[in-house]
């Protein structure tokens, strides 16, 4: 039997059949833990974030317009961890910033981090994003540019961009 | 050679992923034989693409899923709340629609006996009454079939539970109750179409809807209801069916367990 695209499933949970969701769950949960974990290396934090992903796409169900599924939870996810980071950087004013930035060299002592996370910490939140996406996620340039408000031929150009940069820090040191 | 160098770069990742085109690849080779530069930096990337994909998953904790589950449970019960509120208003109204049908009913006394008074000068006039009584039952159908059709499901509803008074209804209306049980989009409408249908399960019609019904339904709890009633009728028509339902991925265990437990007593 076919499996079910996320989208039929999703445009039946928005018709009121909320254990479709039960399925979209199973199939993403572990990549939108992912995607906060490798940008905010706080576990708690993408514990919460992710949670809040799931309860919103049950709750703004109605309002899913029937695009791509994973463009449109990655946009969910992106925006939550963005609120969460300037709630902190209004309530302690730098020190949210500094702590996005430098969560990397805090908790490192704590972890043993391969080579290619501390490479990528050292990188922009931005380009830290498109990489996770892209490459981690295994998300294409067309919902990648959906979900970062862009056209896919520039995502395409950030992309490479960003690999260089990242090529460059990975290979610095080693 | 440098503006050269920078296109070909850009291209690389695309390489790797095997994303280009016939044309670009062979231009991409062809670059590669002679720039060290970039056939360095096309090493640096396997590599690195292949640190990425030997990275390790991080695992979510399970509280994660636990609490969705129960958070989805939350509103699942939210919407039956919902659906009692909605019943309720909808019982109300019909009291209101039933104080309606008295005055109603009581005008119509005057007029009947107005008639009845008439009757004694005109034979004919009974027949007037008759073709009145008629065509009174006939506005108050076609009065519930236009609700059955409104945009507003509750209304919708509201239609559907105004038939349950019609003791004997004609074909009309059971085919207008199929189509809601068959075709509404709204979850509520469908069950309470589905209550009203209940009492007229001996009705062929009614009863090749609910087998219909076996392969189009989609919510389990509408699903479980209809087996029950199909399983209880031991239709022998509902066998296959029901042995499709059970075999289907997305139906729910519980719902399997149902068809399960009629089956044999069905075959």
């Amino acid at each position: 039997m076919k499996e079910r695209t996320d989208e039929s499933l999703m445009v039946e949970v928005s018709n009121g059949n909320l254990d479709n969701l039960k399925v979209l769950f199973e199939r993403h949960h572990v990549h939108v833990y992912n995607f906060l974990y490798k940008m905010s290396r706080d576990k708690m934090l993408s514990e919460d974030i992710a949670q809040d992903v799931f309860y919103k796409l049950m709750k703004y169900r109605n309002s899913y317009n029937g695009g791509s599924f994973v463009s449109w939870m990655f946009t969910i996810a992106r925006n939550n961890l963005k609120t969460h980071y300037r709630r902190n950087a209004t309530d302690h004013d730098d020190l949210g910033i500094l702590e996005y930035q430098l969560t990397e060299s805090n908790d490192e002592k704590e972890e043993d981090y391969s080579h290619l996370q501390i490479a990528l910490n050292k990188l922009d939140a931005s380009d830290r994003e498109l990489l996770i996406l892209n490459r981690f996620q295994e998300i294409k340039y067309a919902e990648l540019a959906e979900i970062i408000g862009s056209t896919p031929g520039a995502v395409k150009t950030k992309v490479s961009r960003a690999l260089k940069k990242l090529r460059k820090v990975y290979f610095e040191k080693i | 050679m440098n503006k050269e160098d920078k296109h070909i770069s850009k291209l690389l990742p695309d390489y790797l992923d095997n994303l280009l085109d016939g044309n670009q690849k062979k231009m991409v080779e062809a670059h590669l034989t002679q720039c060290v530069a970039c056939a360095k930096e096309l090493s640096d990337l396997e590599e690195l693409f292949r640190a990425i994909d030997s990275e390790e998953e991080a695992t979510p904790p399970p509280a994660l899923k636990l609490k969705f589950l129960e958070q989805l449970e939350e509103e699942k019960k939210s919407l039956n709340k919902v659906v009692q509120i909605d019943s309720k208003t909808s019982h109300e109204r019909n009291q209101w629609a039933n104080n309606f049908l008295k005055i109603a009913a009581s005008v119509l006394l005057l007029v009947g006996a107005f008639l009845a008074g008439k009757y004694y000068s005109n034979e004919n006039s009974s027949k007037e009454i008759a073709a009145l009584t008629v065509e009174k039952m006939e506005i108050k159908q076609t009065a519930m079939l236009s609700m059955m059709e409104s945009e507003s499901a509750s209304k919708r509803i509201r239609g559907v539970n105004y038939m349950e008074e019609i003791s004997n209804p004609e074909e009309s209306i059971i085919q207008a109750l199929t189509d809601r049980m068959l075709y509404d989009e709204n979850t509520n409408v469908r069950a309470a179409a589905l209550d009203v249908l209940a009492d007229f399960r001996d009705s062929e019609t009614v009863k090749n809807t609910f087998i219909k019904a076996l392969g189009t339904e989609k919510d389990p709890s509408i699903q479980i209801a209809i087996i029950q009633i199909l399983g209880q009728m031991q239709e022998k028509k509902a066998a296959a069916p029901m042995q499709e339902l059970m075999e289907k991925e997305d139906t729910q265990p519980f719902v399997k367990e149902q068809i399960k437990s009629f089956l044999p007593d069905i075959t």
